[in-house]
């Protein structure tokens, strides 16, 4: 069958073919407040294909219509629709729902009976927003159900398969296994919807599109690296889940490892994914291990304690609804990352994260070493600043650039200066949603913006090794931090003694 | 139209630079990247509303130019935000303000609200976009192959066909429809401009293989919208119409081996505004355009 010859010259971007999206887990929060207002967007934005469906599925049995008003209610909540307006309408008119629990095949037996009442030609996106505790179950039951064949180029099936993936290297090279018993591996999207945000994607074009900053992206000119993701919220209603993951596996087996490797990667020979994907893998072998020989660990843990945070008083972590009041589970994790290439050698990545810190901000901060000789010193009472390279990633997305100049006025006088890039203003339009964009690539079949499999296991093997550190330490209690603060002072020792220090954002 | 922008400071050609620097917004807005610059240019009675959506622009990071022609050859520039306006200049100096107004190193964007001119050549060798809006754009399309020798030409019309077309195209990415594609045998499109319609038509003849064998209809009707309905007849059917809350549109599908199809979607903002911010985002050539115009210029 030839190309479709009005695709060429359209200026809106490619859509899917035919598609029918499965929703596991449709009822639950990740769907209600992503999923469906994401859904609802690409379709406002034309993005979504001529014929797409959706079709939940939950342990609750509900008539169609009973997803039909999820939908609804999810987008008066979570997209600020407050008339459901006709894309809306006619949305909710392709969502069909299929309820049964997920260990029984019958269900799958219904399900597939579903999607060839619904479209038998369609691609088949199968989407698990459900707890990793029944990824296994659910895979297996596609699996065994035929769900995971494809019949033909149209007829394609994907599996996109939320964090975390795996709770250590053993569980994630054990899930990846089962997975591949059914799925090949570009049948499977590993989601990490940091991927999905603009920053993080033009990170790239800032490397690879410019040719000044490329030549001094290296230990050179590079002083050394810092990753932040700050929260200022506590475990909210995720205790339950949070205590036996804890922020090392919660934010920085993927969110800030990615970050890393988008920093540290070698140029792809081209912007394709497996070479893409290829070479942030090689950046992140390069990653030494967190824990030496010697058992000396380059991570610091601590818990926030109560304190204040945004005018109001909140309660330490211990203290939260559902959370062990003597849990050592860490709320705060800051890691010093050495990497052994060509390109890095001697430069620290120095990565933290932390609940119930003083601001939300996620950023990568890239110091430049400082001229070789300060000759300004006499003139100029302040001391020179480092340049700065900040990549903004959220909430306000865009990259910043520090440097000095000269104060207007007679004498000569310097002080920092910040010239700054916003996505929110340079463009105009709305950015789109990083779940907007991950939904219509895995529709697309582009992988380039998931995690691959060695990738995912090649980051638990980092940071496996201080877990088991921590839990062999078998501690009563951990360092703590006020709530409101940046952490704890140990996070210090990571640094040299007249090095740089932490960021304060 | 008297001015086109109420208040800010009448400053002399060569001073706007330092004008804009020292402006209110412009300091408030210290350290926001540029991302080029837009002329609207043409009739000042048109270009009352062409200062509105330029004055919606100036968010996000664009100098906007608003030139009404006249017959001063030195017009005194008004300055206000990030908004020059130079009121009844010479059609003979128009390039001379461009050249002299435009950001360096940045894109530039024109947006000709005028009718045929002699100098759009020299226009379309300073600038890096074109985007035509003429009330008649006849004699303008007839020069669109010189022009775009120069430069990226589009028409607003176009821009406004960017969904409708993507629609169209979306029904045939379906493999049933594709092969159905011999079989229609009309193309009627209604609405309110001819040209609108007619530049339609002239795409889906661009493309389609035997262009003979398409019966093409054009249907002027009283309504506002430039373009109302869509239908790509004969022994099967496909159809896009404007739905009565007039955001969107509903699409259907009457195709043999494949069950009856309809959906609605949204038409997008269809604003000047909106507009003219998809075409600061394309910098491409814009063949399909180009291929468009040429094609209706054959329809009878």
């Amino acid at each position: 069958m030839p190309s479709n010859p009005l695709q060429d010259g359209l200026r809106l971007e490619p859509t899917p073919g035919p598609t029918t999206l499965v929703i596991f887990g449709v009822t639950g929060d990740l769907t209600r407040r992503k999923l469906l207002p994401a859904l609802y967007n690409l379709s406002k934005g034309q993005r979504l294909p001529a014929r797409f469906s959706v079709v939940g599925v939950a342990r609750e049995d509900m008539p169609d219509d009973g997803l039909r008003s999820i939908f609804s209610a999810s987008l008066r909540e979570f997209a600020g629709l407050k008339q459901e307006d006709e894309v809306a309408r006619s949305l909710r008119e392709r969502m069909y729902h299929v309820g049964g629990d997920f260990r029984d095949s019958s269900l799958y037996e219904r399900l597939k009976t579903r999607l060839t009442e619904i479209d038998s030609g369609s691609g088949a996106l199968f989407y698990l927003a459900i707890p990793p505790s029944v990824y296994q179950t659910v895979i297996e039951q596609l699996g065994a159900a035929g769900l995971s064949s494809q019949a033909s180029d149209r007829q394609w099936r994907r599996v996109i398969v939320e964090k975390p993936f795996g709770t250590d290297l053993a569980s994630a090279r054990e899930l990846n296994q089962i997975v591949h018993r059914h799925f090949a591996e570009d049948q499977v999207y590993r989601i990490d919807h940091y991927l999905g945000k603009e920053t993080v994607q033009n990170l790239m074009v800032f490397r690879f599109a410019n040719g000044m900053f490329e030549p001094i992206w290296n230990r050179r000119y590079i002083d050394h690296v810092q990753i932040t993701a700050a929260e200022t919220v506590g475990v909210e209603r995720r205790a339950n889940y949070y205590e036996g993951a804890g922020a090392l596996r919660d934010m920085v087996q993927n969110h800030l490892m990615q970050l890393l490797a988008l920093v540290a990667m070698e140029p792809p020979i081209a912007f394709t994914a497996e070479s893409v994907r290829d070479r942030k893998m090689d950046a992140l072998l390069a990653v030494q291990p967190l824990v030496d020989g010697n058992g000396n660990c380059n991570a610091v843990r601590a818990q926030y304690a109560k304190g204040w945070v945004a005018g109001a008083e909140v309660p330490g972590y211990r203290d939260e609804p559902g959370v062990n009041p003597e849990s050592t589970t860490e709320t705060y994790v800051a890691l010093r990352m050495r990497l052994d290439s060509w390109r890095w050698a001697g430069v620290p990545f120095y990565l933290r994260t932390g609940k119930r810190l003083p601001k939300r901000t996620t950023e990568i901060a890239i110091q430049m070493r400082r001229p070789p000789l300060e000759i300004f010193k006499r003139v100029s009472p302040t001391p020179v600043a480092a340049n700065l390279l900040i990549v903004n990633v959220q909430p306000d997305e865009g990259i910043s650039i520090r440097f000095e100049a000269k104060i207007p006025g007679t004498r000569m006088q310097l002080a920092p200066v910040m010239m700054n890039f916003r996505y929110g203003s340079a463009f105009g339009g709305s950015v789109p949603e990083a779940y907007e964009t991950l939904l219509l690539d895995a529709m697309l079949g582009d992988p380039t913006l998931f995690a691959r499999h060695d990738f995912v296991e090649g980051s638990w093997a980092l940071i496996t090794p201080v877990h088991e550190k921590w839990a062999a330490e078998k501690v009563k209690v951990i360092p703590t931090y006020e709530a409101g603060e940046w952490g704890p002072h140990d996070a210090d020792r990571l640094m040299p003694p007249d090095g740089p220090r932490w960021r304060t954002l | 139209m008297s001015e086109l922008l109420p208040t800010g400071a009448d400053v002399a050609f060569t001073e706007i630079e330092g004008t804009l620097l020292r402006g209110a917004d412009a300091r408030q807005s210290a350290g926001r990247a540029l991302t080029g610059t837009v002329f609207a240019a043409g009739p000042a009675e048109r270009l009352a509303e062409a200062a509105e959506a330029i004055e919606e622009l100036k968010g996000i990071g664009v100098r906007a130019v608003l030139i009404s022609q006249g017959d001063n050859p030195a017009p005194v520039p008004r300055v206000s935000n990030h908004v020059v306006a130079l009121n009844g200049l010479r059609l003979e100096y128009l390039n001379n303000a461009v050249a002299a107004l435009r950001l360096s190193s940045l894109p530039t964007l024109v947006w000709w609200r005028g009718n045929n001119i002699p100098n759009l050549p020299g226009l379309a060798q300073l600038v890096d976009r074109l985007v035509l809006d003429t009330e008649d754009p006849r004699d303008v399309w007839a020069r669109v192959e010189e022009l775009a020798q120069y430069t990226s030409v589009t028409d607003l019309r176009w821009t406004r066909l960017t969904r409708w077309r993507a629609l169209m195209a979306h029904f045939f990415d379906i493999p049933e429809i594709r092969a159905a594609l011999p079989d229609f045998r009309t193309l009627r499109i209604e609405g309110s401009d001819v040209h609108t319609l007619r530049l339609f038509a002239g795409w889906i003849l661009s493309i389609v293989s035997s262009p003979d064998r398409l019966t093409f209809e054009l249907i002027e009707t009283k309504g506002t919208a430039p373009i109302e309905r869509v239908l790509l007849g004969g022994a099967q059917e496909l159809e896009i119409r404007l739905a009565p809350s007039r955001s969107c549109v509903v699409t259907s599908a009457q195709i043999r081996n494949l069950s009856a199809a309809s959906r609605t979607v949204s038409l997008g903002a269809q604003d000047l505004c909106a507009l003219l911010g998809e075409e600061l985002r394309i910098r491409a050539r814009d063949l399909a355009f180009e291929r468009a115009v040429a094609a209706s210029r054959t329809l009878s």
